[in-house]
């Protein structure tokens, strides 16, 4: 069941996911976050606006953030797609996952997979950001629930932890 | 006085939600599933004078087009029965539901909405408040008076819900003043705008249906589809994955029965799921814009003596759960202030704009807004310190307030020392930056709620739950209540919740009532099981039940720790016996009676159990040439009673106050002269981001309330968003030289205001 109009220029590709190849045939036009979500089957990545406001749907792709929703599944072709799913190693959360849990920093949680992502990417190009980077950093991404404050703080300690 | 942190508290649902395991509405999918999706007015008012869905239901891959004519006819509302689950002859906003398509796909269901043929004949659009209440306005309904309606409300024409509240003499207040000051204040409407648009997937089996839905409160829900399907609650099951936020806008009831209503037509599962612009347009949930009209009569010496207001609260098309918002709002108006001589008159009006309905305190931000912003203009005009007069004239312990309520012990006076102070209120700033403070306040439900809580065999626990969790944390907390009464870990028990076949009644996320209410439920489900324990472990002690006590995982006999069981082997011996299994409800406590003021359209809003008082104090950075304005710190005050999870405490403070910000600043709706929304989208309707947030100074004056919930605990989720606009409007106030008379306070309307001041 697709999300998006189908059209007749269907096209096969394998799409990289968390380290797992998924051959899927799909519309040229849609969008990866649709196909994330339905092909691959993968939900922890959100849609909050379908419009590039919200940050919901923010996937790695190469280590890069992007609006899964305005990016095109076939262009991610032969990209390392990077999910929440994938930030766990085996059954082991990802430093971010848990200080942004033990720091308060999930409510409603629907806006915290594209949160963790975008922080994952901020701290992958800037290992010690000041506050007012980490700020801008996450600007990219609207959360209703927290008004940041305990989500800067816990991408702050994971950026002490990991470079003391 | 303030709140001391206790243990780290993780909550329970939290691993789901960072490692993308947990499933919200949108991720469920059924074998067979069809997709639902609406087709919407699209005017604001109009006369339906053709609606032929033949062709719709023609096309391939169609397999159902449901119109009012496919449901039974039933009017619903809580409060007025003014609305029909599809548009019956009269659209009355642009985002009403005249048709529903359940479709194979996407592409197919949209086809099939375009292939639907409505044709109207214009009706007179209402677009304004004020002018909907003159005599010869057009009326949104012109059968309002055939209407069911709630007894208590005082209904006319475009007015569906006329509050007054009356004490004293206003007149003689006012002659009696050195000074009255005379202020209009208008607030723009805004929304909710939870992250996850809401969604609906709803399967029948047999003559029973269950329905997951992105609501708040899953038995309002539930009553609706009852009512509109007419079916009993017991073959209408609802289920809440976990929730993407709501802060009010998912209350109520919505698309339940449209989407139940589809998948028993196509006798397939059928899935709704909104785009962000549906969710701007089309639910009753959006926070009321409202007019406002105050005069205060104030002696030099800084007594007030009189104050009368008067609004006009847009309704919208359709009542919903705003009923109850005039008398809300006329409290509001008059503020946590003793003013002897008081009258408020609000009225609540039908427009052809989406309808209003329960968004984070509803009224109170807005009104919070209009009041304290004039309350500075009052201060200013007897040259005494706003600060120095709020402390004068707020209620406080012992004091009567504008309705007439003595308040027991309460902590508002604390609230103000100590967000004033917290802000270094009163030290010189730069010339663009100033401290605006305001005060505001907020009651606590007490409405009546369940929870049973059951021990199994290997002694692990379950709470079973109405409440409903929409991210604030209230029903996470349960399990440390729970756990305290049972001298057990809050990691040994598992919440089962947000299921209405499941577990027993309770209000939903709404109203800050969960831990209020559903604590008080749990800790007496609880108590059960604890009196269970007591005896049992009695029996293989040989001593008195009333000599055991619970803790650490055990029960021992008090003074005597050696002669000890642990809770798991009295579980082993219960299951195989009489089970552990506790209910509990609790007696909510009785709502005060309204002494000393008379109250015309009384839905019991002018007397408040366990009420809620906050300060904030706001620092605001203005640059002149633009208006454009920057909030730098905040320090907030609350008596919100005591504080049981304080992590989670922090963040409903500091998501409130964002909320609040975004509400001052930036989040306001704009309407066409046809009633139509214009900036139906994020990237015109912009919420504060993380770059945006200023330094948020929290501190909690935990007092001995009187009939508060559990451990004297009080609500919190709305009260943090009730002050923030207004101070940051006696900031801007400082700033500019004059009020800012339309909330939000843009860029724009302050670079109007400033240059309006530079012209004159």
């Amino acid at each position: 069941m697709s999300d998006q109009p189908a059209s007749s220029t269907m096209v096969s590709i394998t799409l990289n996911v968390n380290g797992v190849d998924y051959p899927v045939a799909v519309d040229q036009g849609r969008n990866l976050l649709s196909v994330i979500r339905t092909e691959v089957g993968l939900t922890g990545t959100k849609e909050g606006c379908d419009d590039c406001e919200c940050g919901a749907c923010m996937v790695l792709l190469d280590g890069q953030p992007v609006n899964s929703c305005s990016y095109l599944a076939a262009q991610a072709q032969g990209k390392a797609i990077t999910t929440v799913e994938g930030l766990m190693d085996g059954q082991e959360m990802h430093p971010l996952q848990r200080n942004i849990l033990e720091d308060g920093g999930v409510q409603c949680g629907f806006c915290t997979p594209g949160m963790l992502v975008s922080a994952c990417a901020l701290l992958e190009r800037n290992p010690s950001p000041t506050e007012e980077e980490v700020r801008i950093g996450l600007s990219g991404n609207l959360c209703r629930c927290t008004g940041y404050a305990k989500i800067v703080t816990a991408v702050q300690r994971t950026a002490q932890e990991l470079h003391p | 006085m303030s709140s001391t942190t206790t243990a780290r508290f993780v909550r329970a649902d939290g691993p789901d939600k960072v490692t993308g395991s947990g499933r919200y509405t949108a991720d469920l999918t059924l074998t067979g599933a069809l997709v639902a999706k609406f087709k919407y007015a699209e005017v604001s008012h109009a006369r339906i004078t053709r609606l032929d869905v033949t062709a719709a239901r023609a096309i391939p891959g169609v397999f159902a087009v449901l119109t009012q004519d496919d449901v039974p006819d039933v009017r619903f509302g809580p409060f007025v029965q003014d609305r029909t689950l599809f548009a019956r002859d009269v659209v009355r906003f642009e985002g009403e539901i005249v048709a529903a398509v359940a479709a194979i796909d996407v592409p197919t269901a949209q086809r099939a909405l375009n292939a639907i043929v409505v044709e109207y004949t214009p009706l007179p659009v209402v677009n304004d408040i004020e002018a909907a209440l003159a005599a010869d306005a057009p009326l949104v309904h012109t059968d309002w008076a055939a209407y069911g309606a709630a007894d208590v409300l005082v209904r006319d024409r475009n007015d569906a819900s006329f509050a007054s509240i009356a004490k004293g003499d206003v007149d003689q207040g006012m002659a009696d003043a050195d000074v009255v000051v005379h202020s209009r204040y208008v607030a723009d409407g805004c929304h909710a705008a939870p992250i996850e648009p809401r969604a609906v997937v709803a399967q029948w089996e047999g003559n029973k249906v269950t329905i997951w839905t992105s609501t708040q409160v899953p038995f309002d829900a539930r009553a609706g589809v009852c009512e509109t399907l007419e079916l009993p609650a017991n073959r209408v099951r609802i289920i809440v994955p976990h929730l993407g936020g709501g802060f009010g806008g998912k209350c109520g009831f919505h698309y339940e029965a449209h989407v139940a209503a589809l998948a028993r037509a196509t006798k397939r599962p059928v899935r709704l799921v909104f785009s962000r612009r549906e969710e701007f347009l089309a639910p009753d949930r959006r926070r009321e814009g409202i007019v406002f009209d105050l005069q205060t009569g104030v002696t030099r010496d800084g007594t007030i003596t009189a104050r009368k207001v008067w609004l006009a609260i847009d309704n919208g098309a359709y009542t919903a759960d705003a009923g109850f918002f005039s008398q809300l709002a006329a409290m509001h108006a008059l503020g946590p202030y003793q003013v002897p001589n008081a009258l408020a008159e609000a009225h609540l009006v039908y427009t052809n704009h989406q309808p209003s309905g329960s968004v984070r305190a509803p009224t109170a931000p807005q009104t919070c807004w209009a009041l304290e912003s004039h309350t500075d203009e009052v201060a200013a005009a007897i040259g005494m310190d706003p600060v120095e007069f709020r402390l004068k004239n707020a209620v406080a312990t012992g004091k009567e307030g504008p309705s007439g309520q003595v308040y027991d012990e309460i902590g508002l006076v604390d609230c103000i020392r100590a967000a004033t102070d917290g802000a270094g209120y009163g030290q010189p700033l730069p010339d663009d930056e100033a401290i605006g403070v305001a005060i505001g306040w907020w009651p606590s439900f007490s409405v009546p709620s369940g929870a049973y809580v059951k021990i199994d065999g290997d002694g692990s626990g379950q709470i079973i739950t109405g409440a409903q969790e929409c991210g604030t944390g209230a029903v996470m907390t349960l399990r440390q209540l729970v756990a305290d009464e049972l001298g057990m870990q809050a990691e040994d028990f598992e919440l089962v919740y947000q299921d209405t076949s499941v577990a027993p009644y309770d209000m939903g996320a709404t109203g800050s009532q969960t831990l209020f209410n559903n604590g008080r439920a749990a800790v007496a489900a609880a108590g059960q099981i604890a009196e269970q324990l007591r005896n049992l472990a009695a029996e293989q002690l040989e001593a008195n039940p009333a000599d055991i006590v619970l803790a650490d995982g055990a029960a021992s006999v008090a003074g005597t720790p050696s002669r000890s069981v642990s809770i798991a082997e009295l579980a082993g011996i219960a299951a195989g016996g009489e089970l552990l299994i506790g209910h509990g409800s609790g007696a909510p406590p009785a709502p005060p009676e309204v002494v000393g003021a008379t109250c015309v359209g009384d839905v019991g809003m002018a007397a408040w159990v366990a009420p809620q008082f906050s300060c904030h104090a706001v620092r605001v950075k203005l640059d002149r040439d633009t208006g454009v304005a920057r909030v730098l710190a905040v320090s907030t005050a609350h008596d919100s009673g005591t504080i049981i999870n304080p992590i989670g405490a922090q963040g409903q403070v500091e998501g409130a106050v964002l909320m609040g910000i975004g509400q001052a600043l930036t989040e306001g709706t704009r309407y066409d002269d046809q009633a139509n929304q214009r900036n139906a989208a994020l990237l015109e309707y912009k919420l504060q981001t993380c770059a945006d947030a200023p330094q948020i100074d929290i501190r909690f004056i935990e007092i001995n309330t009187p009939d508060a919930g559990p451990r004297g605990a009080k609500g919190l989720a709305e009260a943090p968003n009730v002050p923030t606009p207004a101070a940051v409007s006696n900031a801007l106030a400082k700033l500019v030289g004059a009020p800012i008379r339309q909330l939000p306070m843009t860029a724009e309307r302050v670079w109007d205001a400033l240059n309006d001041r530079s012209a004159s």
